[in-house]
């Protein structure tokens, strides 16, 4: 408690406009994730086969691996669609699936006209990722955790 | 806000390039400058950010100092997420916008 207490991280907020209706933009970032979320952001084993969300109050964010296994990202808390839903976000400060900590994860979709749709993302609530999340995370960090940082940077410099 | 501090770290590209080889351990300014091709001084005033940053630390070790990945490092993990979102949604708005011109949900 007292560790989980000491500090209080800023959320994550990002906005991002695309040109689609309020409907499709939420169709397709919930029910459509699967064909468009990074293959490398996989949390469970490799290789990865699919990435699900159950769309409905309740409904989890899953991944699907070659040989079979599972491995929840996160349980739906709110579902509003067409304009918002709110999940758990279950993953543990080193990255992997732990039912036993979690942040949260809140997606809006703000319509902006006939064809345009402004989503707004916040991840918060991450000194809930537990006690010792420094220290995961700088074992993590120190080995490797698989180049996300240079992979980020070609991205965004071909892109 | 330390939050942007902690964005705006990380955007620099030699800056994350010195914070990713601090993962292969604590390092001192010399050890780290002799494989960048900027100077020693831009590597300290690099590594000044990234401390203020909250993403790495220092500590006197004989007569150098050295630095490495803060151990408490929730401005690392938060920077990580950052970024992670960063792609999510480039990919997202890829895809959403190429369905619209299709007008079909094809499945994968």
């Amino acid at each position: 408690m007292t560790m989980t207490a000491r500090v209080k991280i800023a959320p994550v907020s990002k906005s991002i406009r695309v040109n689609a209706t309020q409907a499709h933009a939420f169709e397709v970032f919930t029910s459509g994730l699967g064909r468009w979320w990074p293959r490398e952001h996989g949390i469970g084993k490799k290789p990865m086969k699919a990435v699900v969300m159950e769309t409905r109050l309740g409904g989890r964010w899953y991944e699907l691996s070659e040989d079979g296994s599972q491995a929840t990202v996160g349980k739906i808390i709110v579902w509003e669609p067409p304009r918002r839903f709110v999940m758990t976000w279950d993953i543990n400060s080193q990255w992997k699936p732990d039912s036993t900590v979690n942040s949260e994860v809140e997606v809006r979709f703000i319509a902006e006209g006939a064809n345009a749709t402004r989503v707004e993302l916040e991840h918060r609530k991450f000194e809930q990722m537990g006690a010792e999340a420094g220290e995961s995370m700088r074992n993590d960090v120190e080995r490797g955790w698989p180049g996300m940082l240079e992979r980020f940077k070609q991205h965004v410099e071909t892109a | 806000m330390a939050y942007r501090n902690r964005f705006a770290a990380l955007a620099d590209p030699t800056r994350r390039r010195i914070f990713e080889r601090l993962k292969s351990g604590p390092q001192a300014v010399g050890a780290i400058a002799r494989r960048m091709p900027v100077s020693r001084p831009a590597v300290s005033q690099h590594l000044k950010v990234l401390k203020e940053a909250g993403l790495v630390a220092d500590r006197p070790e004989g007569t150098r100092r050295v630095y490495y990945i803060d151990p408490n490092g929730l401005g690392a993990l938060r920077a990580w997420v950052d970024q992670f979102w960063d792609k999510a949604l480039t990919e997202f708005k890829a895809e959403v916008e190429m369905q619209t011109s299709e007008r079909k949900d094809k499945p994968k």
